[in-house]
């Protein structure tokens, strides 16, 4: 027994080294953890790019992007339609966020975005710590958690000790946003914390204090009141008096140096939404079956064109994940982790004559459902999936078209 | 090797009194240490955020939420100090524990591990209400009017208390052509992926019935709940000194 004992203890902190050891930085942030019906389901990313990928502290760089919340929301997810915030998914503040607008608006504040809407966002950051994020646009949707978008990696060098970040108040004071008020705060918890010890250091002059005070307070019982000595009733009535002294002070004192505040600041944002024009594309996806030994993603569709030009199917975009027909479009993968299959889109059916309604299948075949778990689908409560198809005209105009539809997973064959 | 009567092992005075010294210098900083671990916890999970950042701290619900929970150990603690060793000190060493503890966790998990700027997420300061709770005891030697006194005086005053080191960053700015303070830009600037504007739970709208007066209505409101709770946790200590284990172990 005793030799068991001793054996678990010995794996137990073999364990434990292992794990301290084994431990490797994390760089993502968990977008593969997402269940599939999220990602595919809520916030559709596309055009996220970065205005550069590698710079140095104090330099700027911008994120671009679009994103349209999902018509096919789950009815269970609290909506983007109520309140959301556009964010950015970064290790800690190695960037300091400058501006951020969507269609335009500073969404300093949080706002809402309506289903099916395009909107298009720029936030501007200002680089602050050396290092490598993989760097991600979030919305956060209020009670249902973070949307990620697509990560891009950055390399931010040069010397932290150089960052600057000011701001004018409206007085036309220019604070450093790094410092300032810190001296100030510790200098007043400084100032309490003498107080509090002055008060702690008086009864530390009485020592021996615990074991006899506890013998004399359980002999005199209910008469040990009689331990407080007029030195102690003293004592506390100075140091009362300078404690609300020091309150009363202290707050006249940062009145009178700020004399003008402002509460707190809060309250919701409205995002316009973009004037589009009215799709030529009308699609409406008729089945949609997942092969699980294939990896492969079989959807048909009925697409109505009602342009002026033949329309051909370049991109299906679903999850964070894009499937790309390369007959149609190029893409170049922006680094290592860019979710992007090059030539993984098949299209059956051909392309759309204009006036044409006709059935396309289309095939998204990669092991990428399966390394960024989008197969876990296959176990989802509610087997509905959606995406993003990108149609293009003769001339290379986008048309970017949402289908959604039921699922049915194929497990042979 | 002669053995010991049971004369000669008892102490002498001045033996008992180093002990009792001794006994002192170990329990006391390991007290210090073990409340400031205990209340550090508590506070985090029952005000959190409310004081881990400055763009947190309002006028409505940080100065409420906060003094009600701030006087539960130095309730359950003042209560065993008094009684059993009759030393008000109970509420200040643990807030004197706590301020150690936050200190620490703002510095080294915050400022140095997550990289946020100190001025961001620097600690407030709560020892003024240990020192009202204690002085107060002592002086009146009851708490029923430790409760009264003490405990009203800790919901009225944590504002004004923390006030010197709030206001600098309540300075008006404007940003984008929207009114912010200087806490909000913070708050926009350094970047928190896990905590979008709207989850702080700060104040959005007026007391209408009471015009602006937000801050002295929510002081008194406070004052008023911190009584209550004082005198819920120092029942509870009231509970736990009764504690035949306790009182088996000393």
């Amino acid at each position: 027994m005793n030799f068991i004992a001793k054996l678990f203890a010995v794996i137990q902190g073999l364990m434990v080294v292992l794990v301290t050891f084994s431990a490797t930085p994390t760089y993502a942030h968990g977008e593969k953890a997402q269940q599939p019906a999220l990602r595919m389901r809520t916030v559709h990313w596309f055009d996220v790019d970065l205005s550069t990928r590698k710079l140095d502290v104090n330099q700027i760089l911008v994120v671009k992007g679009s994103f349209v919340p999902s018509l096919s929301w789950p009815e269970h997810v609290a909506s983007i339609e109520d309140t959301a915030y556009l964010n950015v998914g970064v290790p800690g503040p190695s960037f300091v966020r400058l501006d951020s607008r969507v269609n335009g608006v500073p969404t300093i504040r949080s706002s809402s975005y309506k289903r099916g809407e395009r909107y298009n966002f720029e936030i501007t950051l200002k680089a602050r710590t050396p290092g490598r994020y993989h760097l991600h646009p979030i919305i956060n949707v209020k009670d249902a958690g973070p949307m990620i978008g697509p990560g891009i990696w950055v390399e931010v060098g040069g010397d932290p000790a150089k960052f600057e970040n000011s701001i004018k108040t409206l007085f036309d004071q220019t604070l450093d946003l790094e410092t300032h008020g810190f001296a100030n705060a510790a200098s007043w918890s400084a100032v309490w914390l003498v107080l509090g010890l002055v008060w702690f250091g008086y009864w530390l002059t009485k020592v021996p204090l615990i074991l006899p005070r506890f013998r004399r307070a359980s002999a005199l019982g209910e008469n040990a009141d009689d331990m407080i000595t007029t030195r102690d009733r003293q004592a506390a009535l100075v140091i009362l008096v300078a404690t609300l002294m020091l309150i009363a002070g202290g707050y006249f004192y940062a009145t009178e140096r700020w004399p003008v505040t402002t509460p707190l600041q809060t309250g919701k944002i409205k995002t316009p939404t973009l004037k589009m024009e009215p799709s030529p594309v009308v699609v409406t996806m008729d089945d949609a079956r997942y092969r699980i030994p294939g990896r492969s993603f079989r959807i048909e569709v009925t697409v109505s064109n009602s342009g002026q030009s033949p329309m051909n199917i370049g991109e299906f975009a679903s999850g964070g994940l894009r499937f790309i027909n390369s007959a149609v479009l190029k893409v170049t993968p922006k680094d290592q982790d860019d979710l992007v299959a090059q030539d993984a889109l098949r299209v059956e059916g051909g392309p759309i004559k204009p006036g044409e309604t006709k059935k396309i299948v289309i095939y998204a075949d990669d092991a990428m459902w399966e390394t960024q778990r989008m197969t876990t689908m296959i176990a989802s409560p509610d087997a509905v999936v959606a995406g993003m198809l990108f149609f293009f005209d003769a001339q290379g105009r986008r048309y970017p078209v949402e289908i959604s539809g039921p699922m049915i997973p194929l497990f042979g064959g | 090797m002669s053995v010991l009567t049971p004369a000669e092992a008892a102490f002498s005075p001045q033996e008992a009194a180093r002990v009792d010294a001794q006994v002192d210098w170990v329990v006391i900083p390991l007290f210090v240490v073990l409340l400031g671990a205990v209340f550090a916890f508590q506070f985090a999970l029952l005000v959190g955020d409310w004081d881990y950042w400055i763009d947190w701290r309002d006028r409505r619900y940080w100065p409420l939420v906060t003094p009600l929970v701030l006087v539960i150990l130095p309730g359950v603690f003042g209560y065993a100090f008094w009684k059993l060793l009759r030393i008000p000190l109970g509420a200040t060493l643990s807030i004197l524990g706590l301020t150690l503890t936050g200190w620490l966790s703002r510095y080294l998990n915050f400022h140095e591990f997550a990289g946020f700027p100190m001025n961001f997420v620097i600690p407030s300061t709560f020892i003024g209400v240990g020192l009202l709770i204690d002085c107060t005891l002592l002086l009146t030697r009851s708490w029923f009017f430790t409760g009264i006194f003490a405990g009203f005086l800790s919901g009225l005053l944590l504002y004004p208390m923390n006030w010197p080191l709030l206001a600098p960053f309540m300075v008006p700015v404007e940003m984008h052509g929207t009114l912010m303070t200087v806490a909000d830009v913070m708050g926009f600037e350094y970047i928190r992926t896990a905590m979008p504007e709207y989850v702080r739970i700060i104040e959005q709208s007026t007391l209408r019935t009471f015009g602006d007066a937000v801050t002295p209505l929510t002081a008194v409101f406070a004052g008023f709940l911190t009584i209550l709770s004082l005198w819920f946790w120092a029942w509870i200590g009231s509970l736990g000194v009764k504690a035949v284990w306790l009182r088996k172990v000393v």
